[in-house]
């Protein structure tokens, strides 16, 4: 079949989403596909430039591409499946989170004017349209199913796509906790931090970048964490899968996180992951004393559960082997064979 | 966004007011709401915009169409007709000549002629007679500036009439079931009704499929609540088959709480209607929060029930025998009716979920407050961006642009 994926692009920015859809395109071209990727840049503000960059997917034509027809077109992210085509599947990684449950908070975009709340929810309305549209509607995990059927009564299919492929290994249970993640506010870096300034015992390394690392670094900084926090910013694919193998557990926590390759990729590692009760996606695989700790949200539970592993090492490596038996479960064969049927 | 909300509300007894009362505590969780006084016609100072109940009934909505044209606002148009409250706004205070025009604005010379018959009493009145024909909901839907509406057969209605403002559809939520007591009225299958006895509600034809129900299962039972209309005479149709002594509970008006208790007695629920008047029914709700099968006419809102939850009788010449035929596959299948139930179940929940609806109320209040500025926002950018390569309004790729902002409904 000839197959295009599509996804938005906010240039210099690079995350889950990317490592996805680039993988997919890979693995459909090992099965005999011939697939491509498709991006537009992606500017969401200020004002009414959400809709009319959205727009811009609505007006290509890939139905046929250089007089050979289009089989079918995989979106993924707001706003890629806007795009038009009749066999138009979609692989939902999240919807326009600004105008759903980041609303009304910190991480939200539109204010109480009566302009900015008719545009949050056109965009909701968007998504009823274009998603809508879909010859079938696949999400990545649960809590995006469960955000979209009650915002926009659309059923989508729970479909998870497989992490990176790393020299994921187990080298042991060192004593640092690990944090994989983008740097940014809803990532909830700072819990970590203010842990470790709880106990005097933590170690952390953080690895990945991203706009908030200033205030995270000042944070680390203003706490008296140096020697102890540290950030170690983009990592190699080896020095990843190094810091996995040597850690003790890996921390990710975000806000009602949409899904999350990083409790995967810990558990390949056998690895437990330290998560918090809100941190939705995570949840649907971060069992508490099962594959990893599940704490509230807050520091001093935190170090204590880092703590606790720390006590615990033959329970850290028995959970982390449960987490590999569930990763091990999600592979790049059956999530083609149902994103096709 | 603060809304001035006009809608009859409880003691009055009617579906609206229930609806309202349902409806109002979950807005009032996402929207600064005022409730409107009953016959206030002005909204309050400062309200963003206002949102208007319109029924058929004049008691009930006359005073809310009042404040509509002073200062118009978003429509809950819950009946598509609204001749019998047109009448009551112009005939019923004196204004022979309002009611001539609007037959004439909506119906042409025609209807003016038919107005005039019905004015001199040559003529039933069309209300009462024809309203299905002669809906009038251009009196009510001139003032609005968007309109919501409980199904799709109505949008289409509002379309058809030429309606070009925003139209959302928004189910009607269902109520919470209370903690009653079912109240079995026989041991054997009961067959339930209720609402309004009269005609349209097709209980004749109601009545003579039961009848042939009987024949073949003796033990099945008709419960038939709720007051009889006048001019219907029940008694007479019940003697002539034979139902006057045996198969008929009758209960007339009851109380909510005897009306939930005997709902969830009854193993299904018949809720047929013909003509509709673009009307959703609180009692098809009701049955499908409680899991009972539905027996419903194909028709308008009823039509657009999910089929595994509620089998469709159409109006035609067979239409006894096909009620028939759906009543005895009840009676005779309890796995069909527990089916049915959980579909019924599963609708109150994903369709009808009250904190769902509330949130499209939300929605669409909200687009109408501010949907006009980002429209425009919008078809400026998009049209100053094809400008400046050369794209002018009369080339073939501005039609295509047009048609693509339609297909997402953005623009206007």
């Amino acid at each position: 079949m000839r197959i295009l994926v599509t996804r938005p692009q906010v240039p210099f920015a690079w995350g889950g989403t990317e490592v996805m859809t680039d993988r997919l395109v890979d693995e459909l071209r090992l099965r005999g596909h011939e697939a491509d990727l498709v991006t537009v840049p992606f500017k969401w503000y200020p004002g009414a430039r959400v809709l009319t960059q959205a727009f811009l997917w609505r007006m290509l034509d890939l139905e046929e591409v250089d007089g050979a027809a289009v089989d079918m077109v995989v979106a993924t992210k707001f706003p890629s499946y806007l795009v038009r085509h009749p066999e138009k599947r979609v692989w939902l990684v999240h919807q326009f989170r600004q105008a759903y449950e980041l609303d009304g908070t910190d991480l939200g975009q539109f204010d109480e004017s009566s302009e900015d709340r008719a545009l949050r929810r056109k965009v909701q309305a968007l998504d009823r349209v274009a998603l809508g549209e879909a010859t079938r509607l696949f999400s990545i995990s649960q809590n995006v199913a469960d955000r979209l059927e009650r915002t926009t009564g659309l059923r989508a299919e729970f479909l998870p796509p497989p992490p990176q492929e790393l020299d994921y290994r187990c080298e042991g249970y060192g004593d640092f906790v690990l944090s994989v993640n983008r740097l940014d506010r809803a990532k909830r870096i700072d819990l970590l931090l203010e842990a470790a300034a709880l106990d005097s015992s933590l170690q952390i390394v953080i690895a990945g970048d991203g706009p908030d690392r200033r205030r995270l670094e000042e944070l680390a900084l203003a706490r008296g964490l140096d020697g102890r926090a540290r950030f170690a910013g983009r990592v190699s694919a080896a020095e990843l899968a190094d810091l996995y193998g040597r850690c003790l557990a890996v921390y990710y926590a975000p806000v009602d996180e949409d899904y999350g390759m990083v409790p995967f990729e810990a558990f390949l590692s056998e690895k437990p992951v330290l998560t918090t009760t809100d941190a939705g996606g995570p949840l649907e695989i971060v069992f508490d004393h099962r594959t990893g700790l599940v704490v509230q949200p807050d520091a001093a539970e935190l170090a204590r559960a880092a703590g606790w592993l720390r006590e615990h090492r033959d329970d850290a490596a028995s959970f982390g082997r449960a987490g590999k038996a569930i990763a091990a479960e999600v592979t790049w064969d059956r999530a083609i064979e149902r994103l096709l049927a | 966004m603060k809304l001035a909300y006009f809608s009859p509300l409880p003691p009055e007894r009617t579906g609206v007011a229930d609806y309202s009362a349902l409806l109002l505590p979950a807005l009032r969780e996402r929207l600064d709401v005022t409730v409107v006084k009953q016959g206030r016609k002005r909204a309050p100072r400062g309200t963003d915009t206002a949102l208007y109940h319109v029924g058929n009934n004049p008691d009930a909505h006359a005073w809310i169409v009042d404040a509509l044209r002073r200062r118009p606002g978003v429509v809950v148009l819950h009946d598509f007709v609204v001749h019998h409250l047109v009448a009551g706004m112009t005939i019923g205070r004196r204004n022979g000549h309002g009611y001539l025009d609007t037959m004439e604005r909506e119906h042409g010379v025609v209807g003016r002629l038919l107005g005039h018959g019905v004015l001199d009493k040559r003529i039933a009145p069309l209300w009462e007679s024809r309203p299905e024909d002669f809906p009038l909901a251009w009196f009510v839907l001139e003032h609005a500036t968007g309109v919501i509406v409980h199904s799709q057969a109505v949008h289409d209605l509002v379309r058809a009439a030429g309606y070009e403002g925003p139209v959302w559809v928004v189910p009607h939520p269902a109520w919470p079931v209370p903690a009653v007591e079912p109240a079995r009225v026989a041991p054997g299958p009961v067959l339930g009704c209720f609402g309004v006895v009269n005609a349209s509600k097709r209980i004749p034809e109601l009545l003579r499929a039961f009848a042939d129900v009987r024949e073949s299962h003796p033990e099945t039972v008709l419960l038939l609540v709720g007051p009889t209309s006048s001019g219907f005479d029940l008694d007479r149709r019940l003697q002539r088959l034979g139902l006057d002594e045996r198969g008929l509970v009758r209960e007339g008006w009851v109380d909510e709480q005897r009306l939930w208790e005997l709902m969830a007695g009854v193993d299904v629920s018949v809720n047929l209607r013909h003509p509709t008047m673009g009307e959703t029914s609180g009692i098809a709700i009701r049955s499908l929060s409680l899991g009972k099968p539905l027996v419903v006419s194909d028709v308008g809102w009823f039509s657009e029930l999910p089929d595994d939850a509620a089998l469709k009788v159409r109006v035609d010449d067979q239409e006894v025998d096909t009620l028939t035929a759906a009543l005895e596959l009840l009676v005779e299948r309890a796995d069909v009716r527990a089916q049915m139930g959980r579909a019924a179940v599963e609708t109150a929940h994903r369709r009808h979920d009250l904190e769902r609806v509330a949130e499209l109320y939300a929605a669409a209040l909200e687009e109408a407050a501010g949907g006009a500025k980002v429209a425009d926002a919008v078809l400026r950018e998009v049209s100053e961006a094809a400008a400046d390569v050369g794209i002018s309004p009369e080339d073939a790729e501005a039609g295509e642009i047009a048609r693509r902002l339609a297909e997402v409904e953005l623009g206007r």
